[in-house]
């Protein structure tokens, strides 16, 4: 459902060229979780954001649900990463001057959905992640495990086949980041696609497959256990 | 989508208030001065009688001095005034004059007063569709028999009459009896069109009566007069066959048919006067609609034309302000707008999000500019009251506020055009990871 096939990634200034990511190949079945580690500036978040769709790739192909997304145009990469992807971030990102409910309200309302509709979604994402009654507070009326929380919420909102968390634990501390680790498991058992980039080796160590990038290239990989018997699965090419 | 926008508008304000404000006062003080001459451009240089303007003509005619290259005096003699009436081939035609007379009220409580008036032909009436409150004006008959009769403005018969129907009743002009037989509702065109040799912006007159009478009976004329040649002889009779100008002529002419034929009758008349000696010059008679007229008479002062020029730049600098001021905003927000990026807004959301903030900035700015506007017309007419008789039209009336709106809500949609572009196009992966 995601495949990377030589995927390059290359920042230009006047004076140097950076090689982010540097012919990467991967594929990511559904119901995978998937965590991507690697020094500071290896590469991690670049590949994230170009999984994501927030930055495009310099060379290479990426099928999405079999779409070659280096053909669509920001329309349609927008409706696609509102549809399909949930982004959790390790600065929560939440809106300071929306209340958690308008915070959530945000992905559901660029999909057009209808208010009613919109409603019975967040409130039931609230209560799924614990916060239904703190629903009309502001973001620095919590903790920061809480705000990670309804960050989780609004990702999940409008059910997305992946999740992609960028350091979802950096900011908390060891138990609270335990207690995120958790609900991701759980989110993750309930059927949605997770990719983590981490620095944490025992987060990662809990995942079923951990990817290592290095200088842009991927490292080592543990493939995916049903792709052990798939000879056109390419799990990691450096 | 549009209140939901509108909404994150005046949270964004709420969270940026000395910024938003900033941008708010600078258009308000932009917009604001800019409508103040706005406005005075509108009421001085707008058309008086917009319905029917195309229809209505000045008549002008080349007298002037042979030595001369000048342009044809914009009034008319005494003879050719008369001779057109006399031939009167427009639809309607009217001379018009003014003077001053003594009227003695029959009200004993009242003191003899001096009135300005006007003399013109019964057509003065229907041709500038003038309104009345009381009777009527007067038909050709009365023009050409020289009946006493006068038509009141308002204010004059609310001063000699309290305001009642005083149709029928006799009122002493200059020791002569006049019936009254009508009397007009409000009416000031501005500019006063019929008129803008003697102050396109004065008050309309008190009194009108048939203009035969002012020289039938001597009124004392007012107005401009020129004269390019010496008047040969003396007294009145001698000022009458003279070249001197003093008389405004206009004619009423409904379609371009009408409108040549009077142009030809003009020049077979002026044909006529050069093989009696008269009109010197080249053929170079003019009929000039009420438009072409005050833009030929330059009506609106210079002086307004360059205030329009430093408001409009005073706007500029204000909107360079603001043009400023919501690039610091917008790229303040750079990591919200990567945020929505990330949840699923595409460019043209966002750009739909940030024109209507822009336009909350800019309708709050111009709602502020009406004060500042409003103020701003105050002063003025504070300035000119002493040297325009008339000042009540100088206001802040709809039109002109609802223009103040749409004027400060487009001029910072315009002004946010290039921060919104650029807010647009940020990377949002740089600023989801240092948000």
């Amino acid at each position: 459902m995601l495949k990377m096939t030589d995927v390059c990634k290359v920042f230009r200034t006047e004076l140097v060229e950076t090689h982010a990511l540097n012919h990467v190949s991967l594929q990511v079945d559904e119901g995978e979780f998937i965590t991507i580690t690697g020094p500071s500036g290896c590469g991690k978040t670049t590949f994230l954001n170009i999984a994501g769709l927030l930055e495009t790739m310099t060379s290479g192909q990426y099928l999405l649900d079999g779409v070659d997304v280096s053909q669509l145009n920001d329309f349609k990469r927008a409706k696609l990463r509102n549809q399909k992807i949930g982004f959790i971030f390790q600065s929560f990102n939440l809106m300071p001057d929306l209340n958690l409910f308008d915070n959530i309200d945000v992905p559901l309302r660029y999909r057009g959905m209808p208010a009613a509709e919109r409603r019975e979604r967040i409130d039931k994402a609230l209560e799924s992640v614990g916060l239904f009654s703190r629903k009309k507070h502001l973001p620095a009326q919590l903790s920061g495990g809480q705000q990670q929380r309804v960050a989780i919420a609004r990702a999940l909102v409008g059910e997305p086949r992946f999740l992609l968390a960028d350091e979802p634990t950096g900011n908390l501390d060891s138990n609270t980041a335990r207690g995120v680790m958790e609900l991701l498991q759980e989110i993750n058992t309930a059927g949605t696609t997770i990719i983590m980039v981490t620095h944490d080796q025992e987060l990662a160590n809990q995942s079923p497959r951990n990817i290592h990038i290095l200088d842009g290239r991927i490292s080592n990989g543990t493939p995916a256990p049903q792709q052990e018997t798939d000879k056109e699965a390419a799990p990691a090419v450096a | 989508m549009l209140l939901y926008y509108l909404r994150l508008s005046a949270l964004s304000y709420k969270r940026n208030p000395i910024l938003s404000t900033l941008m708010v006062l600078a258009v308000a003080i932009g917009v604001g001065a800019y409508m103040v001459i706005y406005t005075l451009n509108y009421t001085m240089g707008g058309n008086p009688i917009p319905h029917k303007s195309s229809q209505l003509f000045h008549v002008q005619l080349d007298t002037g001095d042979p030595n001369l290259e000048n342009d044809p005096p914009e009034q008319l003699t005494y003879l050719d005034a008369t001779a057109l009436i006399a031939a009167s081939p427009a639809f309607r035609q009217t001379a018009s004059s003014k003077f001053v007379a003594v009227v003695e009220p029959s009200n004993p409580e009242l003191l003899p007063m001096i009135t300005n008036n006007r003399g013109v032909f019964g057509d003065f009436f229907p041709m500038f569709d003038v309104p009345f409150l009381y009777g009527r004006g007067w038909d050709r008959d009365a023009d050409d028999n020289l009946e006493q009769v006068v038509v009141l403005s308002r204010d004059m018969n609310e001063r000699l009459y309290g305001g009642r129907d005083s149709v029928g009743e006799n009122l002493i002009m200059d020791g002569l009896v006049y019936q009254v037989i009508g009397v007009l509702d409000d009416w000031t065109p501005v500019p006063k069109f019929y008129d803008v040799n003697n102050g396109p912006f004065d008050a309309s007159e008190d009194i009108y009566t048939p203009w035969n009478h002012i020289v039938d009976k001597e009124f004392s004329r007012q107005g401009n007069t020129n004269c390019w040649k010496a008047i040969d002889g003396s007294g009145l009779q001698a000022f009458l066959n003279s070249e001197c100008v003093w008389i405004q002529y206009w004619v009423e002419l409904r379609d371009r048919n009408e409108e040549q034929a009077y142009m030809d009758f003009l020049n077979s008349y002026s044909a006529e006067q050069k093989n009696l000696g008269r009109f010197e010059r080249p053929l170079n008679n003019g009929l000039f609609d009420v438009e072409e007229w005050m833009i030929e008479q330059e009506v609106l002062p210079d002086e307004t034309r360059i205030l329009s020029a430093l408001a409009a730049m005073l706007l500029a600098v204000c909107l360079l302000n603001t043009i400023g001021l919501l690039l610091s905003k917008f790229l303040g927000k750079s990591g919200e707008i990567g945020v929505r990026q990330a949840l699923g807004a595409h460019k043209g959301s966002l750009f739909i999000q940030h024109v209507i903030e822009a336009g909350f900035i800019g309708l709050i700015g111009g709602i502020l500019g009406l004060g500042v506007a409003g103020l701003g017309l105050e002063g003025v007419k504070y300035l000119l009251g002493q040297d325009l008789l008339v000042t009540d039209w100088i206001q802040l009336n709809l039109p002109v506020a609802i223009t103040t709106i749409v004027l400060a809500i487009t001029a910072t949609i315009i002004a946010g055009l290039y921060p919104i572009w650029r807010a647009c196009n940020i990377n949002p992966a740089i600023h989801l990871k240092t948000q």
